[in-house]
């Protein structure tokens, strides 16, 4: 393994989370990358220290040529009616491919994170929302709630990048030192919360079952209506009172949340309690947006690309099929899964197998084995990956194209 | 090899061609003078009475980015399966939505293509790509077979641009970031959408007239207008700063648009989706037509163009930049539901779904502004046919709407169906005019060109890119447009009797004007600062654009 450019250091975008953060600097050391920029994130770490553990294809779980593997895979697919592909953690490039596959051979597509996906979706589809993006909460955000996450077990720069700046002029509009912080939520870590002069963020505590109560609460507050309850779900209502008067008091309020945090059912309501609440904000005389936060393995770029594309959005349908490509590029923790089918696994060099696939293709990873480029969580930004080390992993677009000229 | 289009009749405006029977010959994607009979012709066309135009060119069309793919995200309406299904749409001929149909407002970038070629347009320009968003647009764009494509980058709200104006920087700081912008977002020309607006209403204002300050800048549209304008006019590109004035909709915005004519000071400049500028107040309904006083400012200001922005009866979706107005407008969404984005310090935007209704009276008497406009306008070099697809209508409709343009009886029947007291507030039944094709091909092929400064575009003479229309001369012109005998696109049959015949990927057009690469010093420690991306990053290269040799860039220098 060579980094790609041993004399300088790289600079690289990270694709382990939707904050796509591309201030990485990389530096090589004998055989492997280091970070050499940020310390503080696993994710990161963990993302460009990957080794290379296979770079042969696999039939069977026996050693095999590329060309063997292709030709398997086109023929079991040949042999399929409805084939699902699935997993689907790529960058738009890879999307394509993709796409354009299961277009010629009559296939369904599933994202790995198509749950959380489409929670969001439902509340575009069905309110819209009135949302920002993450230059925007840097430079301008006073009041930040935080519903039912953390944000950091997703995010995990989110506050040094976008909330508690380097320096206290760092945001354009607001003095980002004085920024409220408020969490609702389960057990939540508020420790990231904490500003830089110690002051503790507010922080209401109730099970993730009972936040869509205490959401609907909070937005009939800010509608203004009057409640004859004293508590709801273990909480004061006094306290929600507290947090409905500042979103009223800020300047530009941003209340967050992440769809795969909120996994119960019927999430999507409280999700749409929440860009409610924002759209009722709206209306009286402050500002205040959404930001639905989190996001891996390519989900936003899949969905962006397949808007496009397809002129729809995915959905987390999980139709019939006879045959499974599962294509997983970032993710080696992440196991396919299971299906009593036949299964052909595109994927990261690293990948951990439960059930052994029919064909097993390594492809190289965006942001590492070759270049790419994927969407951050905010949909607004889309970043250009880059190669940092050479080896003869083929991309998933060439992998693609190979089984086509097959079909 | 020579293709030969023998006796067609030619409508070509740069050559003055009304009519003119004459021959084509096509070598290597270009048109070329009559050959030598020495060389071998290896394929003729009879075209004895068929009509011959230049490719249809769409100056203002929202074909991808940010908005347009939220509109298409937040509109699955008529999704007929539950599943995630694909359905060969990379076939030219497989997916031809009906009218109920969510992509026919909003189609995929596979639809938008197969359906402009198959009209005959060769080119479409996206008129409002943010430059934080320019690669998801470029993105799109490159998933749009068949046409020519490129794009207009949004100034005028982002902080940056902002912060220069309010300290005062020289007009040669302004040029150079507006230059460095078309470089980085590989776009032909500049937009201003509701100046200053989009950033205002961040800052909790509602609304923004010519000559109020914007809360936090202490800036004018006004100021915002002039720096703009004149740094594209200094730049030397050909498009002149495009202009989505403000008060977008709203009852008695004629007069911001007059002023904004007024503010241009003989600078050029394009005020864009003009008809959805040119309201007035009066009547009972407090909601009337300026027609006459917009088009009467535009026939006596020579520097200023515009395109109409027509609406027309049906559901669409309407994609604008201008968050301030949309979240106004956002009470009229049908159905009701509407995304309202603060975008990155650079911009913004606002999707509202919207069903235009001939019997509600807003809607009928907006739909007869815009033809008061297209009929009252004298040059028909300076006034453009646009729905803003989506947002009056989609871009399918322009057949219906050249129709309406050329046949007054038709136009007159149509008008007789709408609500009534619109009928009583408009005077479209007095205006006689009836557009040429000659006119239509103006408007449609050599206007827009010039407009833009394509050099071999919109035109059918020697040396030209041989984009070229075939119609059948029929008197009912929606059938006639909406489906010519033959295209050709760099050379190359792709449609004959109005089908694709061949899948081909167009080209990017862009404007490269000089600068001083020393502006992005200043920038780079903002972006560093104040941004959340690397500003290496927020530029994009040929490759990106070049990628899989479908795509590629032309750079349009200006021809004089």
């Amino acid at each position: 393994m060579q980094i790609k450019q041993t004399k300088s250091l790289l600079q690289a975008t990270c694709p382990a989370c939707g904050l796509l953060c591309d201030d990485i600097v990389l530096a090589a050391d004998e055989d492997a990358i280091n970070v050499a920029s940020v310390k503080n994130c696993a994710k990161t770490l963990t993302f460009f220290s990957q080794k290379l553990t296979h770079t042969s294809p696999q039939i069977a779980g026996k050693t095999a040529s590329l060309q063997q593997a292709i030709a398997h895979t086109a023929s079991l697919l040949k042999a399929s009616k409805n084939p699902l592909f699935s997993g689907l953690s790529t960058d738009v490039q890879g999307f394509r491919a993709i796409y354009n596959l299961a277009q010629k051979s009559n296939g369904n597509l599933l994202h790995m994170n198509s749950q959380s996906t489409a929670r969001n979706m439902a509340v575009l589809q069905s309110t819209g929302w009135q949302t920002t993006t993450l230059t925007e909460v840097k430079n301008r955000a006073d009041v930040i709630v935080f519903i039912g996450t953390d944000v950091i077990s997703h995010n995990t720069r989110f506050f040094e990048r976008f909330v508690w700046l380097k320096n206290i002029d760092d945001a354009m509009f607001t003095n980002a030192n004085a920024r409220q912080i408020i969490y609702i939520g389960e057990r939540l870590n508020a420790q990231a919360g904490v500003a830089p002069d110690g002051k503790q963020p507010t922080s209401i505590s109730c099970s993730n079952t009972d936040l869509p109560e205490i959401l609907a609460i909070l937005r009939a507050l800010i509608a203004g209506k009057m409640l004859k309850a004293q508590t709801i779900a273990g909480i004061a209502i006094n306290d929600l009172v507290a947090v409905a008067e500042k979103l009223k008091q800020a300047k530009y309020a941003v209340l967050a949340w992440i769809a795969k945090d909120l996994d119960f059912a019927h999430a999507e309501l409280t999700i749409q309690s929440i860009t409610e609440t924002v759209a009722l904000l709206n209306n009286t005389d402050s500002r205040a947006v959404g930001i639905s936060l989190g996001g891996s393995d390519g989900d936003t770029a899949a969905n962006n690309a397949s808007t496009w594309l397809s002129g729809y959005s995915l959905n987390d349908n999980n139709p019939d099929h006879d045959f499974m490509i599962w294509v997983n590029s970032f993710s080696p923790e992440k196991s396919p899964v299971q299906t009593n089918k036949p299964m052909v696994v595109l994927g990261n060099a690293n990948i951990q197998f439960a059930q052994i696939p029919d064909v097993f293709i390594p492809i190289a990873t965006p942001g590492l084995d070759c270049g790419g480029t994927l969407f951050r969580v905010d949909s607004a930004v889309a970043l250009p990956l880059k190669q940092v080390r050479e080896n003869n992993l083929p991309t998933l677009k060439d992998v693609v194209r190979q089984i086509e000229a097959l079909l | 090899m020579i293709t030969h289009l023998k006796n067609g009749k030619i409508y070509c405006p740069m050559m003055g061609a009304d009519g003119v029977v004459q021959d084509i010959f096509i070598r290597d994607g270009k048109i070329i003078a009559k050959p030598n009979t020495s060389e071998k012709i290896s394929q003729t066309y009879d075209l004895t009475g068929k009509i011959v135009m230049a490719g249809a060119i769409d100056m203002h069309s929202h074909i991808g980015g940010g908005k347009v793919n939220i509109a298409r995200m937040m509109l699955p309406e008529f999704q007929d399966s539950k599943y995630q299904e694909t359905k060969r749409y990379t076939e030219p001929e497989a997916h031809i939505c009906t009218l109920n149909c969510s992509h026919n407002a909003i189609p995929n970038t596979s639809d938008t293509g197969f359906r402009y070629i198959e009209m005959g347009y060769t080119a479409a320009f996206e008129p409002a790509i943010l430059p934080i968003n320019a690669r998801q647009a470029h993105l799109e764009m490159a998933d749009t077979p068949m046409i020519d494509k490129g794009g207009y980058a949004m100034l005028g709200n982002d902080d940056y641009f902002l912060r220069l104006l309010n300290s005062h920087a020289d007009q040669k700081a302004i040029n150079d970031y507006v230059a460095w912008t078309l470089h980085a977002t590989q776009a032909i020309g500049i937009k201003v959408v509701n100046p200053g607006g989009i950033s205002a209403f961040k800052f909790n204002q509602r609304r923004l007239n010519l000559d109020e300050n914007h809360r936090h800048y202490q800036l004018t549209p006004r100021a915002i207008l002039k720096s703009l304008s004149t740094a594209v006019q200094q730049l030397g590109i050909a498009k002149p700063l495009h202009v989505h004035c403000n008060n977008l909709g709203a009852a008695g915005n004629y007069q911001t648009t007059l002023d904004t004519i007024g503010a241009s000071e003989g600078v050029a400049m394009h005020l864009t989706h003009i008809q959805f500028h040119s309201y007035g107040k009066e009547g009972d309904k407090k909601f009337s037509s300026a027609a006459a006083q917009i088009s009467e400012a535009l026939n006596k200001n020579r520097h200023i163009t515009a395109d109409v922005g027509q609406i027309l009866f049906g559901q669409t979706v309407t994609a604008s930049g201008d968050s301030m107005m949309q979240h106004l407008n956002a009470k009229h969404a049908n159905p009701k539901k509407s995304v309202i984005m603060d975008i990155e310090c650079d911009a913004g935007c606002g999707v509202v779904p919207f069903k235009y209704r001939d019997e509600n009276y807003v809607n009928a008497l907006q739909w007869a502004i815009g033809l008061e406009i297209f009929l009252s306008v004298e040059d028909p070099w300076r006034i453009f046919l646009t729905t803003d697809h989506p947002n009056g209508a989609p871009f399918t409709s322009y057949p219906h709407l050249i129709r309406l343009l050329m046949d007054k009886r038709f136009r007159n029947e149509a008008f007789a169906k709408l609500n009534l007291d619109a009928q009583a507030m408009s005077n479209l039944k007095s205006l006689d005019r009836e557009y040429s094709l000659y006119e239509i091909a103006i408007m449609t092929r050599a206007g827009a060109a010039k407009l833009i400064g394509l050099n071999d575009r919109g035109r059918l003479n020697a040396g030209a890119a041989a984009d070229i229309t075939i119609y059948t001369d029929q008197p009912d012109r929606e059938a006639m447009f909406a489906k010519p005998d033959f295209v050709f696109k760099d050379g190359e049959l792709v449609v004959k009797n109005g089908i694709v015949v061949k899948v081909v990927w167009g080209k990017t057009h862009t404007a490269k004007p000089a600068f001083d690469i020393g502006v992005e010093k200043n920038l780079k420690a903002y972006f560093d600062r104040y941004h959340t991306i690397q500003l290496d990053n927020f530029k994009i290269s040929n490759d990106e654009i070049a990628e899989d040799g479908r795509g590629g860039i032309i750079i349009e220098t200006p021809s004089n």
